[in-house]
């Protein structure tokens, strides 16, 4: 019975990828949106109101941010004098990653160079990862 | 040694596409089948009088202690 109803409900909440139905517009490619958000960052004389704008939306999608992404974050931090921030956006991703272990030490793996350039600590360095 | 690129896109939607259809199958199983059966056993005993059935067994000779009144 509880099998019966499962397969039930498969059907109607399943949306496989490639048979998503849009009723509006271009699909977005992952490229793309990668890009359009390293824009967003890179914007020069990127506001405060604008880093935490973007931060909120981009940590509300299905999604961890590419490190190229957070890359241009954490330099907006920089150009805003923002340390706290930067910090931040890393417990950020981690906490994104939920279960999946295995995202956060690759981010940070990646933005390595970046967070030596600028100076960022990582939340572990610091001994705020704990509780 | 460098760590390989993991998944980081549609973790949520991944998540959702297996657990949903079990919730939601967990629900309808309640609703279609638990909560009616309950109400049938409760239906069955609210006016269940158990001396009335011990007497109809008895007299149908089924138990072994008690034999049917009168013989």
């Amino acid at each position: 019975m509880l099998f019966f109803a499962a397969i039930l409900s498969l059907f109607l909440f399943l949306t496989p990828l490639a048979s998503r139905c849009y009723s509006h517009g271009k699909v977005e490619t992952e490229e793309e949106f990668d890009s359009r958000w390293v824009t967003y960052f890179s914007k020069p004389d990127i506001d405060a109101w604008e880093l935490r704008k973007g931060m909120n939306t981009l940590i509300g999608y299905d999604l961890v941010p590419e490190p190229k992404i957070l890359d241009s974050a954490l330099r907006a931090c920089r150009r805003l004098n923002d340390l706290a921030s930067a910090i931040r956006i890393l417990e950020a991703v981690k906490d994104k990653a939920g279960s999946h272990k295995e995202i956060y030490p690759y981010v940070i793996q990646e933005l390595k160079p970046t967070l030596t350039e600028l100076g960022i600590s990582t939340p572990e360095e610091l001994g705020i990862d704990k509780l | 040694m460098s760590l390989p690129k993991p998944v980081m896109r549609g973790l949520l939607a991944k998540r959702l596409k297996f657990h949903l259809p079990i919730a939601f199958g967990v629900a309808i199983t309640t609703f279609a089948v638990t909560e009616p059966r309950k109400k049938a056993y409760a239906n069955f005993y609210k006016n269940y009088d158990a001396v009335k059935e011990f007497k109809a067994m008895r007299e149908a000779g089924i138990f072994e202690s008690v034999r049917p009144a009168g013989k």
